[in-house]
């Protein structure tokens, strides 16, 4: 009897690390690795398909063009295409790191942040889409220049998780950076940006992208690299030095 | 209880074992996010090693961009907890009694697999409960919990430490006839 259940806790022992392997490496087979699995997010249009999708590679991202928002050097050695939303806490956080790392890299030329839109529908219903497509609307009226000014303030407006009272923000920022508000508003309704956002979704889902902030670093013979989540300053320095060794 | 598991980590190897399951699951933890990149970079021969350490070490410091307090409390609470929950098993196989009862494993296993659920970012979907979830179509759930999915590592805690406490009164329990 004893004999027995001394083998029990031995295969208690040997079943919950077992357990616990199955697990994180189902997680990691599925979120990063082959297999499939439901996206949770989502377009906002019908365009989006629904049906579980493979895991991306960070080959898939669309090439960085003039139409991109671009901050820095659009020639940079290094490129770093962000798929982001506004609703995200931690897309916030990354914010403020990749505008550090503009700071340092952005002047010298060596560094491009890429902005692309990924609104978490299901995560943050209608405020991270709205939001997505008042930044492109930001960009129609004021190039380049509004969209960073749109994206910056917007960083530090959200109260994130989908708690922003975006009927005062938006129109506020808008306010503030100088754009013509009739023509905002005709944008905002207009629907001409959900295609494109559609479109952003689908590629930060094809190269992999799972959640937000979600980025590909380019290097400068062409190397992809992926970044998950809201990483440290140290390491988002480390992975461009080490793009840029390839130079 | 912590007078007797204080006692049972007086043994040097015990604390050696802890702090190395400690140490493998809040890696695991940290730096699971980023396991695609690590497995692109480790292999690469022309990024020299120092580059490659560096870059493993400075993911480490997701845990405090990429967590929040509360789910980064928890996730160190897990190791730790888990770790010490490993070695009171081994004590316990060890010094001949009989064997942990199944709600003693069960415990211990709820309490790893909950708290993994729990991990990280699960209000942005980058993890395992989004994943989960979103493999049986329910990620929206996830917008309806209070903490966003953080309740499943706070259970995971709880769990872990039931487990402890159990596992420690076993040990204490003098084996007796009973009457």
């Amino acid at each position: 009897m004893e004999n027995s259940n001394q083998k029990t806790s031995n295969v208690m022992l040997a079943g919950s690390v077992v357990v616990a392997g199955l697990i994180i490496a189902g997680a990691v087979l599925f979120t990063n690795g082959g297999g499939g699995s439901n996206q949770i997010a989502q377009a906002p249009s019908d365009n989006q398909p629904q049906q579980p999708q493979p895991a991306g590679s960070t080959d898939a991202v669309n090439p960085v063009t003039d139409k991109d928002h671009i901050k820095g050097n659009p020639d940079a050695a290094v490129k770093i295409v962000e798929y982001s939303d506004f609703e995200c806490p931690f897309c916030q956080r990354f914010h403020g790191t990749m505008n550090k790392v503009m700071d340092e890299y952005g002047d010298n030329g060596d560094v491009a942040w890429v902005f692309r839109q990924f609104p978490l529908e299901q995560l943050h219903p209608v405020k991270a889409v709205a939001e997505a497509v008042a930044s492109e609307c930001a960009a129609e009226l004021g190039g380049n220049d509004g969209f960073w000014q749109f994206t910056d303030r917007m960083f530090e407006l959200t109260e994130t998780n989908n708690r922003t009272n975006i009927d005062v923000v938006i129109p506020q920022i808008a306010k503030e950076i100088g754009l013509d508000e009739v023509a905002f508003d005709e944008c905002l309704n207009s629907g001409r940006y959900d295609d494109h956002i559609a479109a952003d979704i689908q590629n930060a889902i094809d190269t992999g992208g799972r959640g937000t902030p979600w980025s590909v670093v380019i290097g400068p013979d062409g190397t992809t690299y992926p970044l998950n989540g809201a990483q440290p300053y140290a390491a988002v320095k480390q992975l461009i030095d080490l793009a840029l060794e390839n130079k | 209880m912590l007078k007797e598991i204080l006692k049972i980590f007086k043994d040097v190897r015990y604390v050696g074992l802890a702090s190395l399951i400690t140490f493998i699951i809040f890696s695991i933890a940290v730096l699971i996010p980023n396991v695609r990149l690590l497995i692109q970079i480790i292999p690469d021969l022309g990024i020299s090693l120092g580059s490659k350490l560096n870059l493993i070490i400075s993911l480490f410091g997701s845990i405090q961009t990429n967590f929040t307090i509360l789910s980064a409390s928890y996730t160190i609470a897990i190791a730790i907890l888990f770790g010490i929950n490993v070695v009171l098993f081994l004590h316990y196989i060890r010094s001949q009694r009989t064997g942990v009862s199944k709600i003693n494993g069960a415990a211990g296993i709820g309490g790893l697999v909950s708290g993994i659920f729990g991990i990280g970012c699960a209000a942005c979907g980058t993890f395992i409960l989004t994943w989960v979830l979103g493999f049986i179509g329910a990620a929206s759930l996830i917008s309806f919990l209070p903490l966003g999915g953080e309740e499943f590592g706070i259970l995971g805690v709880v769990l872990l430490i039931l487990s402890i406490r159990m596992i420690t009164r076993k040990i204490i329990k003098p084996q007796t006839c009973s009457v």
